[in-house]
């Protein structure tokens, strides 16, 4: 029998945006392993965390938002959630909080391995349900907990009251933060963090622009792999040069007529929610193979942290995607659907995400109606795979595109 | 054990509505409060009446048009209620925004339930420091703007009345469940009718209605026999749950129920400026699953709390799909077994109608109780 040829992988180019962002990504694991060994701080830290106060007192991260999505999307999501789920964890719990939890108790996991933490940071601007995770880790680590508590804001601008909270939060947590590893806070260092910060999300929110020309000059999957980035170091030089170099790169591809969607662009469609990491590539292939491009998310807009100000950073903390109310949640939504020609919108039901999935049949409704365009959803999971159906998902899709279809 | 006080606590439990009609009839306004937590001092001091809607034991049909399966039935059922007209006639409904799915609720409100405005209520969670205690107040502003538009005058004097008529309830209830752990003739059911009337009616009735029972159960004496467990969770209130503890012959000695014990165990400190005051009893709130606590000390809460009243086991009773619960589960698990404290979990929701899984499960763990 013969054996079967493998493709060798396509070499990437070192100056590539693919290169550069991956290995920020990737660099950002071993650099906080390699602290580790230097007896220097790691924290694990909530995705939406304010990255200024780590990246300016120096403070190696892991994020286990990321770590789970790693582990799940290499297929080892539902082993980990089995170990969580043989503590006692119901497996209702969001997967990465069993994925993290698993991982806090074997403090090993061959897909995704990372520094173990003497810190935890929770900010809970994406959810309730991170502090109760990252509390039952401080307890299990025995370790300290730092809270930024930034509500859900009920109302669709920022209030003061809001901005004074969350603000004296930001300094008492940089505090705690001086105290516990005996570290000084560094004005000029915070200035150039925030500059990169700012650079980063700039070049970011440019990137994810570019989706308004047909073709769109990428693959909208891109985004959730490039995102990692944006999420772990958006306050670094390296990510902001990165992100700049995928801007150029997108605008170069529609200046050459070409495109990281390698399939020709018959429908363009937002696609929302968080990936179904175990299912990357069922959820990709579904759509590419009917010709589906999904030109944009939330994420596009997500890691808008461009600011010009202390009080413009903090209400910039306080409205990322989970901590808005309905209507701006909805108006962020369709403005990415009308500049980026969308015809369809496919949500993700998140088993993981009751926040993110509980108002979202009304959202969705209330966009279909403003952008005239069909919604439809699938069942699934961040990183539990007994969650999803391959045939629920095919079936969705492809009544989606027929109803795209019928609309040309 | 029957009486007439416990007569009316089980009518008003059993019907809110009739409550609700008769005050509305009385010319009252009525503000809906969702759980966990609302500044229901405010309200009264308002002129309103607050009324608890933690939902019904009923079927979800019109909330699925808005909610993911996987959201609480408690949640959903306020929902539901909420679009059938159950709660037609109330004011407002005010709703905190201590977990995901109560933020979610919020939300979909608005669309579902259009005839009755949605009032946020954001608390902090952290509480405790100045910062904390500032947002608290700034939430409770917002609270009483929303009051004013609809129909409602606030002043400093009449909090401060509200606060002491609250602060009399929270002692009436501390001192009822104390009563209560020693006497085992008061079944699951009567003590749930206790607590759950409480809900429904002005607190200053609630409460002179619980001092009578309080005196009539100081006159009589205990029946013994049964087995004493702690019960936490939620929300305990459904009639085949309490059937089933009752049957299998268990005494509540104490409860770490949301709908119960945990409204009552903060007063209201003193302090010239009563919504500061409100603010800081909200920070010197604890041992609850939605609010934030480093240390966790509900778990040791319910352990010390098992041992003082001398309950033989804990019954967790886990209102599915509630994740704060479920975290906590795990960690008040493992601290019940170190201190040798048997501890079992049964799971329910509103939508159950089959409770053949919890009685076997409890009719197992009476058994082991009893080894």
């Amino acid at each position: 029998m013969a054996e079967e040829v493998k493709k060798a992988p396509r070499p990437v180019d070192p100056n590539s945006a693919k290169y550069k962002l991956g290995k920020i990504a990737g660099d950002a694991y071993v650099n906080a392993i390699e602290a580790k060994k230097q007896g220097k701080p790691v924290a694990w830290v909530s995705s939406n965390f304010p990255v200024e106060i780590p990246e300016t007192l120096g403070i190696a991260t892991v994020y286990p938002e990321n770590q789970a999505a790693g582990i799940a999307a290499r297929g080892a999501g539902e082993r980990m959630c089995d170990v969580a789920e043989a503590e006692g964890y119901s497996n209702d719990i969001c997967a990465y909080a069993r994925v993290s939890l698993a991982y806090a108790k074997l403090k090993e996991c061959p897909e995704q391995d990372v520094a173990m933490p003497d810190v935890l940071l929770c900010c809970n601007n994406i959810c309730n349900c991170m502090i109760k995770w990252y509390e039952n880790l401080a307890q299990e680590l025995n370790i300290p907990m730092i809270i930024l508590d930034i509500p859900f804001n009920p109302d669709y601008e920022v209030s003061q009251a809001f901005i004074d909270y969350v603000g004296a939060q930001f300094w008492d947590a940089v505090h705690q933060l001086e105290e516990i590893f005996n570290i000084k806070w560094d004005d000029k260092k915070f200035e150039e963090v925030t500059g990169f910060s700012c650079r980063s999300s700039k070049a970011w929110l440019a990137a994810t622009g570019e989706a308004h020309w047909t073709p769109s000059p990428f693959n909208g999957f891109d985004l959730l792999n490039h995102m990692a980035v944006m999420v772990t170091a958006r306050g670094k030089a390296e990510a902001a040069e990165a992100m700049e170099t995928l801007l150029k790169e997108y605008k170069e591809n529609h200046e050459k007529g070409v495109s990281t969607f390698r399939e020709e662009e018959k429908y363009r469609i937002m696609f929302e929610g968080i990936a179904c990491w175990p299912y990357l590539r069922a959820t990709s292939k579904g759509l590419k193979s009917r010709g589906i491009n999904m030109v944009t998310t939330i994420y596009a807009d997500a890691f808008g942290f461009d600011y010009s100000s202390f009080d413009e950073m903090i209400a910039a903390y306080c409205s990322v995607p989970n901590a808005i109310n309905l209507e701006k949640a909805r108006d962020k939504r369709v403005k990415l659907c009308k500049d980026d020609n969308v015809e369809g919108l496919l949500v993700h039901t998140n088993r993981s995400c009751k926040l993110w999935s509980g108002f979202m049949p009304e959202m969705s409704r209330q966009i279909g109606e403003a952008c005239g365009i069909p919604v439809a959803s699938f069942d699934g999971d961040q990183a539990d795979p007994r969650n999803f159906s391959e045939a629920q998902y095919d079936t969705r899709v492809q009544g989606l595109m027929e109803i795209m279809e019928s609309n040309k | 054990m029957t009486s007439e006080i416990m007569k009316t606590f089980h009518e008003v439990a059993a019907d809110p509505r009739a409550q609700m009609d008769k005050y509305i009839a009385e010319g009252k306004k009525i503000v809906l409060t969702a759980p966990v937590y609302t500044p229901e001092e405010i309200i009264h001091s308002m002129g309103f009446v607050p009324m608890g809607a933690w939902g019904a034991d009923t079927e979800l049909d019109r909330a699925k048009e808005y909610c993911p399966a996987f959201l609480c039935s408690i949640v959903q059922s306020i929902l539901e209620l909420g679009i059938t007209g159950k709660y037609n006639g109330a004011s407002a409904i005010v709703i905190p925004s201590l977990c995901d799915t109560l933020k979610t609720l919020g939300e979909n409100w608005k669309y579902a339930v259009k005839n009755i405005p949605f009032i946020a209520m954001t608390y902090p969670q952290n509480r405790k420091p100045d910062f904390g205690i500032k947002f608290t107040r700034a939430g409770y502003e917002r609270v009483i703007r929303d009051l004013e538009a609809a129909g409602g005058k606030f002043d400093n004097a009449s909090l401060a009345a509200s606060n002491k008529i609250y602060n009399e309830h929270n002692a009436a209830m501390r001192k009822l469940d104390e009563v209560l752990a020693a006497h085992p003739e008061v079944s699951a059911a009567e003590r749930s009718d206790v607590f759950k009337s409480a809900f429904f009616m002005l607190k200053e009735e609630h409460t002179a209605l619980v001092n009578k029972l309080i005196e009539e159960l100081e006159g009589s004496d205990a029946v013994t026999g049964k087995t004493p467990v702690l019960v936490s969770g939620i929300l305990t209130d459904a009639p085949a749950l309490n059937e089933i503890f009752d049957e299998l012959r268990f005494h509540i000695v104490a409860d770490d129920v949301a709908a119960q014990s945990r409204q009552y165990r903060t007063d209201v400190p003193a302090g010239d400026d009563a919504l500061t005051a409100l603010a800081e009893k909200f920070a010197a709130m604890d041992n609850c699953s939605v609010l934030y606590n480093q240390e966790k000390p509900r778990v040791d809460w319910i352990v010390e709390t098992a041992k003082a009243r001398e309950a033989k086991g804990v019954v967790i009773v886990m209102t599915k799909f509630c994740d704060p619960e479920e975290f906590d589960y795990v960690m008040i698990k493992k601290a019940c077994e170190k201190a040798g404290i048997p501890v079992t979990q049964v799971e329910i929701d509103r939508q159950m109608t089959h409770f053949e899984q919890v009685r076997t499960n409890l009719e197992t763990f009476k058994d082991l109780l009893s080894m």
